[in-house]
């Protein structure tokens, strides 16, 4: 029960305390990973083709007799309520027993393992130059509103967000990688395997597309977020109590309009690695994008909902990082209820 | 002289906001520019600083002298860097939520000296102003409106600046914190000017006042002689429309408003509104003079003992039967962060013909008693009775059919009224939501119009045509039109200048009068209440703390609370 | 005209002239070029534009085929304005559907009562840490692609983003004075939502409409590409993907086969994005969101 104070003005009403705070967040965090995995749970008992289809594909399962399928159904719980059936569920997540492959056979742990971390590459790289770039542009861009220059940055960047990626990517690999040959156009390792300039030279392309259709977001955020906080208050006394421009931009403007983009980017990253579906398919790059996709095409339900969980959890997890490390960029966000 | 500047004049695209304004201050002076909204002393400010927007044009002469530093001529100023915050300070409006949100106060004042080579240390300039050193390591949204505002000033103290410019330095803070923040610029020591909308609230503090009009000086006298002594015509007004909490005194308001920028009338700007007006004021703009110890631009300065304007009237007769009548009520806010009790067990009652006035600084409750009492809001605990009818526990149409009797004017009057709605439909919204035949509408809606004071020819207006005062006057006039038995005005003249809130007063009180209506007039200024209503009750922290008629309160205070109040209020 | 017009912050609304400023004007140029293509492709093409063969395979563009023929030998332009009709349909069903779905949604997320309000937030929380492509790419493998149920899927799917958009501009509404002031008359829901709210919410559901057309387009092409489009109407994505499948852009039938549909796409994209930027700063220049 929490205490009752009155808001009297001048007194700050008492501070809850952050680690109350921050439990409240987290709490919220797990009730939203627990729907999401309720959700992957039921998914491939709602989809057609009967609770058998986690263990074969429907080939096989027709070759089965009726006692055999019978036979697996009771082993794997079927029988039993549902309720049990979930929890068992459960376990197996948490002791990352997630099933086999339909398609090829392997543990689904060992198939997201091998596809993971090549996402985290690709995404990564991009993330970093995206950022950069974007961020930079839309800074000047803030900057410099007035200019001519500001109308034709803005219409460029609504152009380049607006262009495909896929054909983006094809487009690339047409000039890049056919015409001009500079950069192999598919997989992520050469003839030599896995090594540094291997890496890099496949990733040029796959990097380049999601830079490209990514910029535009960040630098328009970034842009409008500039603007904001070039014509607040704060900034505005601070101009009228004769702080330099300079000084004014890299004190007390970047830091308040750059908030909301950093919050921006954490969800962004969680969400790439099923944005980058797309570009791991066109050029044949062997991450969880495209192990997803195959799965999905193949029926492969236990690879399905393998992966599924994978992308949630990323998703879940950038955004409990996103708000746990703004109160810590934001001095405002810090002490919840302490409001004037 | 620190400052001198003389012919000022500011256009914004050929519009003139400031015309041709002289203005000295002293060493150690401090001058308060006083006037109403659109009277130009914003800019003046503003150019003195070098603050003004691009399309601003500004010509004239000044000169900033000082011990430590050579002259500066102001006109040449191409560049203000060097000047703004080590030679001239600026406080902009509204200073409290001017500070940087991310740094704290120690970083903020340490920039400052640094920046402009101030010689003090950060505490220092803390004591300076009034606060400790605890509040160093703060961040601004730690503190309250008048810590900020402490901090701004002593941001602005920093680079020990030859002159202080403050811009309404007490908006937005209580009665109470506005007095101890302009006796700390008063006490300063440093040549200031501080602009505002407050004259009476400025007395005090400043060495000379000067009331400016329509864009230019009106009068500029020294404090000293501001009571007796010949005056402006308007600078009379102004000091008539400021309630005082003496009700042997009486109330009163300048009929009509101050003329916008692209309309300024020929001769005297005043000459419309002014009640010693004759022709040569309409045909010649009459210049700055020396009447006594004060300077005057008026023709008829001599004869300004004669100029009176409207009083707002008191009660003819005692109230009647309780038309609304509270008992017990309470009500808790519950968020996810906190709980906040408004009201803490109020009784209160108010009759026909009767205006209570409701007053209490933010956070006191009072407007969450308002609400409760027009149906938004349901109580937590507690009865609200319209007659014989409950309030509080009716829902849906049982409800509805209640707040049709109860007429509301809202605060704000620039958000009160629908933007695309033109005042006939907006003085007409309530009858077309009572369902009253269509026939009857259009005569209703006139005599609401009249009551309140407008002509018929706004009818086909929108509110963007109109001013303050006639906005708020459609509110009333919606408030009306369904003959209700209780209005409850919600700090209905807060955002008006202080020339018209007495004509809000005066309306509400004859409505009072002719149709026996109930009147809630909830305000923080004690002054107004004590003038304008017939009983008071005060409240503070969601418990009322006083109440009783206003004679009383006024003469003898029951509490310590109400005695601070009517101290602040300095009429 | 007098000079206490409104307080610092209101804006009017504009005339309907100044509603689009030059660039919205391109872009409003654009898009009607675009729409106009689609009629055209809609009254004047015979019915099995682009999916009959009408000529060779692989052939290149001449007067008889303006941009070639695809490895069926099907007209490559008609591909191209047929998909104009399919992709801009889809969009705007979609986007009125999803825009009605976020404002009711989001509407009553706002001023509904505590326990709706919290629910409704909680579960477009979970929706959206939901993978959109994901689970459009799932809706579209088991359930069918027709267009129906594309559309569908796509509105169920697009909804969660506006509508706490809209949720936001409700509270904002619902605290205005005008509002308050009707509500303490006496005024019904009703009322107070078509006289009051509309007022400030209206604008809002423009951008929001454009957004969502946008990423229907956008959406729409990436799964036809991938595929999981409907093989029996030509559109811009599914001519991709055959470009995809068939290894085009290994040779120089790229620049006519693979260029225009692609082009299409960003182009009208890019139309509705000024058309809908504009229009936002001018009706909510304090609107600080982004999609």
């Amino acid at each position: 029960m929490t205490a009752v104070q009155t808001s009297a003005p001048g007194t700050p009403v008492a501070r809850r305390g952050r680690l109350t705070y921050l439990g409240g967040r987290v709490t919220e965090y797990l009730l939203v990973l627990f729907v999401a995995l309720t959700l992957n749970f039921l998914l491939p008992r709602a989809l057609p083709g009967g609770p058998l289809k986690l263990f074969g594909s429907p080939e096989a399962l027709a070759r089965l007799t009726a006692e055999e399928r019978a036979q697996i159904a009771t082993e794997y719980g079927f029988g039993d309520p549902i309720w049990v059936q979930f929890l068992d569920y459960l376990k197996s997540v948490v002791t990352l027993d997630l099933g086999t492959s339909l398609s090829d056979g392997r543990e689904v742990t060992q198939a997201i393992g091998d596809a993971l971390p090549w996402t985290l590459l690709l995404v990564g790289t991009s993330i970093v130059f995206t950022t950069l770039i974007g961020i930079a542009l839309g800074v000047i861009g803030g900057l410099r509103r007035r200019e001519g220059k500001g109308a034709f940055t803005l219409i460029g960047a609504i152009v380049v967000d607006s262009i495909p990626q896929f054909w983006l990517a094809m487009l690339l690999i047409v000039w890049f990688g056919v015409t001009w040959q500079i950069a192999p156009t598919f997989g992520a390792t050469g003839p030599d395997g896995v090594t540094v300039t291997g890496l890099a030279q496949h990733l040029v392309l796959p990097v380049a597309t999601l830079t490209i259709t990514g910029i535009g977001y960040i630098f328009m955020y970034t842009r409008s977020s500039m603007l904001n906080v070039l014509t607040s208050e704060p900034v505005q006394h601070a101009h009228a109590r004769g702080i330099p421009r300079g000084r004014l931009v890299r004190r007390h403007v970047l830091r308040p309009a750059l908030l909301p983009v950093h919050t921006l980017i954490m969800l962004d990253i969680g969400f790439l690695a099923a944005g980058a579906i797309v570009v791991e398919t066109v050029f044949a790059y062997p991450g969880l994008g495209r192990l997803t996709f195959g799965a999905i095409a193949a029926r492969d339900y236990p690879l399905m909902q393998g992966t599924f969980l994978v992308l949630t959890l990323m998703v879940v997890l950038m955004n409990l990082l996103a708000d746990l490390t703004y109160p810590l960029l934001d001095p405002r966000a810090r002490t919840v209820g302490s409001e004037r | 002289m620190t400052l001198s500047v003389q012919d000022i004049t500011v256009r914004y695209g050929g519009r003139i906001a400031v015309d041709h304004v002289d203005l000295e201050v002293g060493e150690g002076e401090v001058v308060a520019v006083v006037g109403e909204s659109g009277c130009g002393k914003t800019s003046l400010a503003r150019a003195l600083g070098g603050l003004l927007p691009a399309n601003a044009e500004v010509s004239g002469r000044g000169v900033l002298r000082s011990d430590r530093h050579p002259e500066l001529d102001l006109g040449a100023l191409t560049d203000w860097r060097g000047v703004r915050g080590r030679r001239i300070g600026f406080i902009p409006q509204g200073a409290m939520s001017g500070l940087s949100p991310i740094h704290r106060v120690a970083d903020q004042l340490h920039e400052m000296l640094t920046l402009h080579g101030g010689t003090s240390e950060p505490a220092e300039l803390l004591e300076r102003v009034g606060l400790t050193t605890r509040e160093l390591r703060s961040f601004p949204h730690q503190l309250s409106g008048g810590q900020r505002q402490r901090v701004a000033i002593a941001l602005t103290l920093a680079g020990e600046p030859d002159l202080l410019i403050a811009d309404e330095p007490t908006t937005g803070l209580d009665a109470v914190v506005q007095g101890k923040v302009l006796a700390l610029i008063a006490s300063l020591g440093i040549s200031t000017l501080i602009v505002s909308h407050d004259l009476t609230g400025l007395l005090p503090y400043a060495d000379r006042i000067a009331v400016m009009y329509a864009g230019r000086l009106a009068e500029v006298v020294p404090v000293a002689a501001l009571h007796h002594g010949r005056h402006h015509p308007y600078t009379a007004g102004l000091l008539a429309a400021t309630p005082s909490t003496d009700r042997s005194v009486t109330w009163a308001s300048i009929p009509g408003s101050a003329p916008p920028l692209d309309a300024r009338p020929e001769g005297c700007p005043f000459a419309p509104r002014c009640p010693i007006a004759i022709e040569e004021c309409r045909e010649q703009a009459p210049m700055l003079r020396l009447v006594g110890d004060s300077e005057v631009a008026c023709h008829r300065a001599e004869m300004a003992g004669d100029a009176t304007y409207p009083a707002v009237p008191r009660a003819t007769s005692d109230c009647g039967m309780p038309v609304l009548s509270i008992t017990g009520l309470r009500h808790t806010y519950r968020s996810r962060s906190r709980t906040t009790i408004a009201l803490d067990g109020v009784d209160l009652e108010v009759g026909r013909g009767e205006i209570l006035g409701l007053v209490g600084e933010s956070g006191s409750g009072k407007s969450t008693l308002a609400r409760i009492a027009l149906g938004l809001i349901r109580p937590t605990e507690g009865t609200v009775r319209l007659g014989d009818d409950e309030v509080t526990g009716a829902r849906g149409r049982r409800l509805r059919d209640l707040q049709r009797r109860i007429g509301f004017v809202h605060q704000d009057p620039y958000d009160s009224l629908h933007p695309a709605m033109k005042v006939s439909a907006l003085v007409a919204e309530p009858l077309v939501i009572a369902r009253v035949p269509r026939s009857e509408r259009p005569d209703r809606v006139r005599s609401a119009l009249a009551a309140a004071g407008l002509p018929d020819e706004i009818l086909n207006r929108t509110p963007g045509q109109l001013s303050g005062g006639q906005r708020q006057r459609v509110s009333i006039a919606r408030a009306l039109v369904n003959d209700p038995e209780l209005l409850v005005a919600d700090e209905a003249s807060s955002m008006l200048d202080v020339s018209t809130r007495g004509g809000i007063a005066t309306t509400l009180r004859k409505v009072a009068i002719q149709r026996g209506l109930a009147v809630i007039f909830v305000t923080h200024d004690m002054g107004e209440a004590i003038q304008s209503c017939d009983r008071i009750v005060v409240l503070r922290h969601g418990r009322v703390v006083d109440a009783g008629a206003c004679s009383r309160i006024s003469a003898s205070p029951e509490h310590e609370y109400t005695a601070q109040l009517l101290a602040a209020s300095h009429h | 005209m007098s000079m206490a017009t409104n307080a610092p912050g209101v804006v009017s609304r504009p005339r309907r002239r100044d509603l689009l400023g030059r660039q919205g004007r391109v872009g409003a140029v654009l898009l009607a070029l675009i729409v106009g293509t689609a009629a055209y492709g809609f009254f004047f093409l015979p019915d099995g534009a682009g999916k009959k063969r009408v000529g060779s395979p692989y052939e290149e563009p001449s007067t008889a085929h303006p941009l070639g023929t695809d490895d069926l030998g099907r007209d490559l332009l008609d591909q191209l304005v047929v998909g104009a009709g399919t992709s801009l349909t889809l969009a705007f069903i979609v986007a009125a559907v999803t825009t009605v779905l976020a404002a009711v949604i989001g509407g009553l997320a706002g001023i509904g009562p505590r326990w709706l309000s919290a629910t409704i937030m909680r579960g477009i929380d979970v929706m959206l840490v939901l993978p959109e492509l994901v689970l459009f790419i799932l809706a579209a493998t088991f359930l069918g692609q027709s267009f129906g149920i594309r559309a569908a899927i796509l509105a169920l799917i697009l909804w969660p983003v506006p509508a706490r958009v809209l949720r936001a501009a409700s509270l904002t509404a619902w605290s205005r004075a005008h509002v308050e002031a009707a509500r303490a008359m006496g005024a019904g829901q009703g009322w107070l939502l078509f006289r009051h709210a509309s007022y400030l919410l209206g604008p809002l559901l423009v951008p929001v409409f454009v957004r969502t057309a946008m990423r229907v387009i956008i959406y729409d092409a990436t799964l036809s590409f991938l595929g999981l489009g409907d093989p029996t109407a030509p559109s811009w994505g599914t001519t991709l993907y055959w470009v995809q499948v068939n290894g085009v852009f290994l040779s120089d039938a790229w620049l006519w086969w693979a260029g225009p549909p692609g082009l299409a796409i960003t182009l009208t994209v890019v139309a509705l994005a000024l058309v809908g930027t504009s229009i936002e700063d001018r009706l909510n220049p304090n609107l600080q969101e982004s999609r």
